[in-house]
């Protein structure tokens, strides 16, 4: 298939491996954090990381959009999902996230009407054909997204729907990079920027990080060349003293990203004073919400929502999951009582999560390193 | 090119690329590669490389034109590819 096979080719990736290898400078370790969850998961799924040298470090950070909502948002969906006359969509990972008391899943299974959509205009859909219900969309994701729901919104206003609502829980990727940035518990040496993010938002929102903390950035796509290649270009960039943002998805990524999308999400959107983030705690203007224009839209003012907000429990360790402060498997819950099945947290429920993504694809060779076998 | 017609879904059929033992293309940031097959606006019908033909929201992309290749996420094209891509 184009731009898959040539993308996974065995012999350009022992190239590319050799080459890192050759980057690195004895004694060093380099600390880089992939942000997105979709590389996470192709790391662990083709397993990137054991063609690095040891010294090569890959942290992963927060941006899988299901791991970090916090478990009172996930309550307050609960609460509107059982509203009667309500039918109340999301997309499908976010049916197993838990809350403090259950899953929008259970809720479901306790008679409520929540159905998974793939696109917020499949809710827009639903509530065409259902005029005498009040359909809410639980929106959800970083700028990848956000544009579909504000078309959504467009279209629905445009419509004159008046049974259509959106719990907005969108946000925004440079916010929780300062944070990490600023961060006393992490030393980072580079980032492996978001490829799809950036599809929208372009290359430019990451200058501050090489002008202001001297990291490189290199954005990246989501096959297994693509990393390698990107942590290659970072370790040349380390290794030469530079530090500047670069595009290695090219072919997918115009450096100015999506203008037409960025004014739509100007149009249908404002940045919230504050949001909290899961594990990272209440991030200043990090999501977004909906503007004047489209308030008459928002569920969290047309219906009561109970807002209150719920602490994670305390053997979960997600919080230093999303940081990259510990690793999946350093979790005192991981496999155990916290497993895809029976996730406790919500970094084992999305398959970008890192530790759903490490449970699937990478325990099974820690396992086999660990035994010798 | 598949001898099959390609299968024509809508965004409500196409559960499977959202599901909740699977996981979900759209909470992953997972974003698909189409060719438009008929070009019209609002939504355009886009076929994937699976043979899979479903409505896509054009707003952010257009003009679209027959053969364009269009990255989708969450039903709505965010980029324009290369015409091989």
């Amino acid at each position: 298939m184009k731009f898959v096979d040539e993308f996974r080719d065995g012999d350009l990736a022992r190239s590319l491996a050799t080459q890192i290898a050759a980057l690195a400078e004895p004694g060093r370790h380099y600390k880089v954090m992939e942000v997105c969850g979709g590389h996470t998961h192709t790391i662990y799924k083709h397993g990137i990381e054991d063609h690095l040298p040891e010294t090569v470090e890959l942290v992963h950070g927060p941006g899988c959009p299901v791991c970090v909502i916090p478990m009172g948002r996930v309550d307050d969906a609960i609460a509107l999902a059982k509203l009667p006359d309500v039918i109340f969509t999301c997309f499908g990972d976010m049916m197993r996230v838990p809350g403090g008391d259950g899953s929008l899943i259970d809720a479901k299974a306790e008679g409520a009407d929540v159905r998974f959509v793939y696109s917020p205009l499949d809710a827009l859909k639903i509530a065409r054909k259902n005029p005498d219900k009040q359909v809410i969309f639980l929106a959800i994701g970083f700028e990848t997204t956000a544009p579909s729901t504000a078309l959504t919104l467009m279209r629905a206003k445009a419509e004159g729907l008046e049974n259509f609502s959106v719990m907005c829980n969108h946000v925004t990727i440079v916010p929780p990079l300062k944070a990490l940035l600023e961060s006393p518990d992490l030393r980072l040496d580079a980032f492996i920027g978001p490829g799809h993010v950036s599809t929208v938002v372009g290359c430019r929102p990451y200058e501050f990080i090489p002008a202001q903390y001297g990291q490189p950035v290199v954005v990246a796509g989501f096959e297994p060349l693509d990393l390698l290649q990107s942590i290659y270009m970072i370790m040349k960039q380390l290794g030469e003293g530079r530090a500047e943002v670069e595009n290695q998805y090219g072919r997918v990524v115009p450096w100015e990203g999506n203008m037409r999308a960025l004014d739509v999400l100007d149009e249908v959107f404002e940045l919230r004073p504050f949001f909290e983030w899961r594990g990272l705690g209440f991030i200043s203007q990090s999501a977004l919400k909906l503007s004047d224009a489209y308030a008459d839209f928002d569920a969290e003012l047309r219906f009561d929502v109970p807002g209150v907000r719920v602490a994670d429990p305390k053997a979960c360790q997600c919080g230093e999951v999303l940081k990259g402060v510990i690793k999946p498997w350093e979790c005192k819950v991981f496999g155990t009582a916290c497993t895809p099945e029976t996730p406790i947290g919500t970094c084992m429920v999305s398959s970008e999560g890192a530790c759903a993504a490490y449970y699937n694809f990478g325990r099974f060779a820690r396992s086999k390193a660990r035994t010798g076998s | 090119m598949s001898a099959n017609p390609p299968l024509q879904v809508d965004h409500e059929s196409y559960e499977y690329a959202c599901t909740v033992v699977d996981g979900c293309l759209t909470c992953g940031d997972v974003a698909v590669p189409v060719t438009v097959v008929e070009a019209s606006q609002p939504d355009a019908i886009c076929r994937d490389d699976h043979d899979q033909q479903g409505l896509v929201g054009v707003e952010l992309v257009a003009p679209v034109s027959k053969g364009d290749r269009l990255l989708v996420h969450g039903g709505v094209a965010i980029a324009r590819l290369e015409a091989n891509a």
